[in-house]
């Protein structure tokens, strides 16, 4: 059985959007999160899609992520 | 058995279901208004996934024109053109409910949905 | 305590109600990969092969997000912009005078490793992203992705050299004048066409001989790109700045 990449790549995707629900610590949603942009971004690529891949790159990876964690620096940090 | 090879044949459709019920279980069940907005986000991300699959094509290249003419397959350059404006509106919601959050703790002292509904109810 | 397992199970149920739906119905789409699906046959032929003779780029989303679907791309410029404007009117912009932020105050400054390298790394990604705007129209690129990445580098910068030093320089009057140039080229390009004769935002402008129209037709294509793409960096580093701010 040959390993295809783009179907490990979309069952980590699942296993990522897990820990990011399941965990309480908000600083380890928040870069988790990161992460989940970045498989986001190479399942981009394998679709063929450049112009997108280079957008959800910079975009989550380097927006949304230090926007989630500044205002998770003004709030709590756990839940609850 | 037959819908489970159906359902392997069109992955990227499933995988973008699960995330979707994922994301909608995070704004549903937990309290907290990061987790809820984390998990509109992944969301967003799963509707994404599923529009430009279905504009993928097997063989075929990125859509960028070559010159030539021969005839060589390119993918389904309409819904990409799409998304782009998809995800802009996406960071612009996740940042002013952002700012929405960190004004909410500096009024009423906490950002988890049930207290801040006991606090509205007992006023 | 009780309730909330009722309520806990409630959630469950309808979700595996709803996701029963929805796979049922995902299993029956047409396969994915087909080149005879539906969305592949009608007018996605046209845009690939009188792509480059009608708007004049060799990559076909630029074309189509700035020519064919034009429309779409003036929305969302104006939905980002409006986004700007109700953050800034909740936390109100930060005073050139009086914000400060944590690490101005602490007494660790920022390693001075990391400042070393930034300092060697800060103008290459600024150029890499303005190579990604202006190439946006035979490469892989665009207006918005070049906007981004100099938005990436610039917080990179005010991270690690610190909240006063960077306001100085990115004072907020400076940055009035670059946030509203991505609706503003979209209407002045528009506007340009609407006042010689034909209708809003068409490129092809009848003034120049026939051999020039294309050449007029992608300047016009990368002005616009270009104040898009500034217009995103310069969204991105005021929310940034408002977000981040104390007062004293």
């Amino acid at each position: 059985m040959i390993l295809r990449l783009d179907i490990v790549l979309l069952v980590f995707l699942i296993l990522i959007a897990l820990v990011v629900v399941k965990t309480k610590d908000l600083l380890a949603a928040a870069l988790v999160f990161s992460g989940y942009s970045l498989v986001m971004c190479i399942v981009w690529q394998q679709l063929g899609a450049p112009d997108i891949a280079m957008t959800e790159a910079a975009i989550g990876a380097g927006v949304t992520t230090v926007l989630f964690i500044i205002a998770i620096s003004k709030t709590f940090r756990r839940e609850e | 058995m037959n819908i489970f090879l159906k359902l392997y044949l069109n992955f990227n459709y499933t995988v973008s279901m699960i995330l979707f019920l994922i994301g909608l279980y995070t704004i549903i069940s937990k309290s907290n208004l990061i987790k809820k907005l984390i998990g509109l986000n992944i969301m967003e991300t799963s509707v994404f996934l599923f529009f430009i699959s279905i504009g993928a094509v097997k063989g075929g290249r990125a859509p960028i024109l070559e010159g030539t003419a021969s005839q060589v397959q390119y993918v389904n350059p309409l819904p990409q053109a799409l998304i782009l404006t998809g995800i802009v509106v996406a960071v612009s919601t996740t940042a002013l409910a952002l700012s929405l959050i960190i004004k909410i703790y500096e009024h009423c002292g906490t950002i988890e949905a049930e207290k801040l509904k006991e606090m509205e109810e007992g006023r | 305590m009780k309730n909330k397992i009722f309520n806990q199970a409630i959630i469950i149920t309808g979700l595996l109600a709803f996701a029963l739906l929805s796979l049922s119905a995902v299993a029956e789409m047409p396969r994915f990969g087909d080149p005879n699906n539906p969305p592949n046959l009608h007018v996605v032929d046209r845009y690939l092969e009188k792509g480059e003779e009608e708007a004049g780029c060799k990559n076909v989303v630029t074309d189509i997000i700035l020519n064919y679907r034009g429309y779409d791309t003036m929305g969302e410029v104006t939905v980002i912009f409006t986004a700007l404007c109700a953050a800034l009117a909740i936390l109100k912009r930060e005073n050139f005078y009086t914000s400060f932020s944590l690490l101005d105050t602490s007494p660790n400054k920022t390693s001075i490793v990391v400042r070393t390298i930034i300092a060697l790394m800060f103008p290459l990604i600024f150029l890499f992203g303005l190579y990604v705007i202006l190439h946006g129209e035979d490469t892989p690129g665009g207006g918005f992705q070049g906007g981004t990445v100099i938005a990436a580098s610039l917080i990179l910068f005010i991270l690690v050299f610190g909240f006063r030093y960077t306001l100085n320089k990115l004072s907020p009057k400076f940055r009035e004048f670059f946030e509203s140039m991505a609706p503003l080229s979209f209407f002045l390009v528009g506007s340009l066409s609407l006042i010689i004769g034909l209708e809003f935002l068409s490129y092809m402008l009848p003034i120049f001989s026939e051999g020039y129209r294309l050449e007029v037709a992608r300047l016009l294509l990368s002005f616009i790109e270009i104040g898009i793409g500034v217009g995103g960096a310069a969204i991105f580093t005021s929310l940034f700045f408002s977000m981040q701010r104390e007062e004293k």
